[in-house]
């Protein structure tokens, strides 16, 4: 049996988000831009993912930059980290830490989602050789990355992996399964490069970045879904998955 | 229709010293057997760093202790990584022609490029050109094997005039297959002349239209090689006990624990997008085979699990599609006793092996 996660679910307890309700109402999000960049990491991030889940082989994070510019709280960025695992036969982001650039969006996204949402800013811009995002909290940056001379490819080249959110749900720790569609309109690839790291401000503090995988842009419209899965962070989830719809 | 063996040599955590000792005799043992019950071939991956999945980066070498221990069964690559950071073309001629020699012309030679970020990230190696490179691999093999002379000068490698030694026992050389997991490989195949060793299962339907593609084509190509090698094997798994429900619920343990661990690999369409890999390969379509909808009441469309029957019913209906060789995954992860394994291959080739060829296989 593959390895599982080992995180300590009362390290975190107090700090987890709570979702109200899991009856959420679907978010249409269309023109979306979306920067991601994914990195192989050092071993030794175990402890940050929950039991129930695999980590991937190699180990490896995702790092997701995405300007929406319409949504029911008007226009908002969002940056997310994501440690990259398996729940039973399928990928996944567990989502380490998320920054939101509207008061409005952070709100919804931790009730709704149950995404681990804190105020930030967020520029992402391209320029001619290179799509770039910094994220910045309380004046400082902790995040900067590109997408290096972009070349386009297809959208069925890209594949975005569906997220994972950890939040409490009825007084109880619980996985969200957050799995958006994509239509994509326009899809480029290129050079990964992160200059800037703050691993501690993402709730990531152990993720030591190592190898650069790759990086991909697009244009899409895509959507924040009506839950339909949520699981047991303690229960592998062949055992542990319950069907909201 | 011809049967083989097929082996990935999984490896169940915890591992101790003796862990993978105990998979690599029981699969020699197996082997052993199969020969001795009439099995055609037994193949072997190549694939490196695929914890639990696959412990088999060498595969020249467990074959070799196969071709010691058997007497006709045909011994298979599935497949050589044709990526120069994997395996320098000349020591691919050589390791293949060695065994050749001493497995008495038994060897064949499948050919591929890999498909998981793991292995390829692994040797440094760009997704981007594993298919260019795995072209220009193939085409030199057969004249590596065969000419007294070679010299080469390509892209991904080159090579003054030299004589490449020892050559194959076979003449004119071993048949050359390539390993067809994203849909279009097997036209690849059928231009160069080569054998479609398919390693999904995928549906009747579906199948049949590849293989009668791969036919039409296969009649046009301009072979690699000195002769055209249009033989279509695919993959399955295989238990067979008298009990359809015994042999459905095993055999299904063993097709979801490959599945399982499958799934835990890390594809390269996964996070690396490139048109050199058009689709999700190997691993997604055997997670749909086993788990997908139709796997949960009865085995997946064509999985030779069951009782002998039921094992010969899905076997003529891949007969039929074209399928000239199936070769089976008999365990994984050693999640069956190996006494079982080797009693479902004994029942296997006493009730369902003489339905086909006339019984010899």
């Amino acid at each position: 049996m593959p390895i599982f996660g080992e995180l300590a679910l009362e390290t975190i307890a107090g700090a987890l988000p709570v979702v109200k309700d899991l009856d959420t109402e679907a978010w249409e999000l269309p023109k979306a831009e979306i920067l991601q960049v994914a990195y192989e990491i050092a071993d030794g991030t175990r402890a940050l993912l929950p039991r129930a889940l695999h980590p991937a082989i190699p180990e490896y994070v995702t790092f997701v930059v995405t300007r929406y510019p319409e949504s029911p709280v008007g226009p908002f960025n969002l940056a997310q980290v994501r440690l990259m695992a398996r729940a039973g036969v399928h990928p996944r982001g567990y989502v380490l830490g998320t920054v939101a650039s509207s008061a409005a969006a952070v709100a919804a996204l931790r009730e709704r989602w149950g995404y681990p949402a804190v105020a930030g800013e967020i520029a992402l811009r391209r320029y001619h050789d290179r799509v770039r995002a910094v994220v910045r909290r309380e004046d400082r940056a902790i995040l900067e990355l590109a997408l290096v001379d972009p070349e386009i490819v297809s959208g069925s080249d890209l594949q975005y992996i569906h997220s994972v959110t950890l939040a409490r749900v009825d007084g109880a720790a619980q996985l969200i399964q957050v799995d958006p569609h994509y239509t994509l309109h326009q899809a480029s690839r290129g050079r990964a490069e992160v200059t800037s790291f703050d691993a501690a401000a993402w709730s990531a503090a152990l993720v030591e970045l190592t190898t650069p995988i790759s990086a991909s842009t697009s244009v899409c419209d895509t959507d924040l879904p009506r839950i339909r899965f949520v699981m047991d962070p303690e229960t592998p989830v062949i055992r542990g998955t319950r069907k909201v719809r | 229709m011809k049967f083989g063996l097929f082996y990935e040599l999984s490896v169940p955590r915890p591992w101790t010293r003796e862990s993978e000792r105990t998979v690599y005799n029981n699969a020699l043992e197996q082997v052993k057997l199969a020969d001795e019950l009439g099995f055609d071939q037994v193949w072997a991956v190549e694939h490196h760093f695929l914890e639990e999945y696959s412990h088999c980066p060498a595969p020249e070498l467990f074959l070799t202790a196969c071709a010691m221990t058997t007497k006709r069964i045909r011994v298979g690559f599935g497949i050589v990584v044709c990526v120069p950071e994997f395996n320098h073309p000349i020591k691919i001629a050589e390791r293949t022609a060695v065994l050749d020699i001493l497995s008495g012309g038994r060897v064949e030679v499948g050919t591929g490029r890999s498909a998981t970020w793991t292995e390829l990230a692994g040797f440094n190696a760009s997704p981007d050109v594993t298919k260019k490179s795995w072209d220009e691999f193939v085409r030199c093999l057969p004249r590596m094997w065969t000419s007294e002379k070679f010299e080469f000068e390509g892209e991904f490698w080159s090579m003054p005039r030299r004589t490449i030694l020892p050559k194959v026992y076979q003449r004119p050389h071993p048949p050359m297959w390539v390993a067809v997991t994203s849909p279009g490989t097997e036209l690849d195949a059928a231009d160069r002349g080569l054998g479609s060793l398919g390693l999904t299962f995928g549906q009747f339907a579906e199948q049949e239209k590849r293989i009668a593609e791969y036919r039409r084509r296969v009649q046009l190509c301009e072979p690699v090689g000195e002769f055209v090698n249009d033989q279509v094997s695919t993959v399955n798994f295989l238990y067979c006990h008298e009990d359809d429900a015994i042999a459905l619920k095993t055999g299904r343990q063993m097709a979801n624990h490959f599945n399982y661990l499958a799934a835990q690999l890390m594809s390269v369409r996964e996070t690396y997008p490139s048109k050199s890999y058009p689709s999700l390969g190997l691993l997604p379509q055997l997670r749909r085979q086993a788990t997908g909808p139709d796997a949960s009441e009865q085995a997946g469309e064509g999985l030779c699990l069951g009782g002998p029957e039921r094992i010969t019913r899905a076997l003529k209906r891949w007969e039929a599609c074209g399928v000239d060789r199936v070769n089976f995954l008999i365990n994984t992860a050693e999640s069956i006793p190996q006494a079982e394994v080797l009693s479902s291959l004994r029942l296997f080739a006493k009730e369902v092996m003489p339905t086909f060829n006339g019984g010899k296989c």
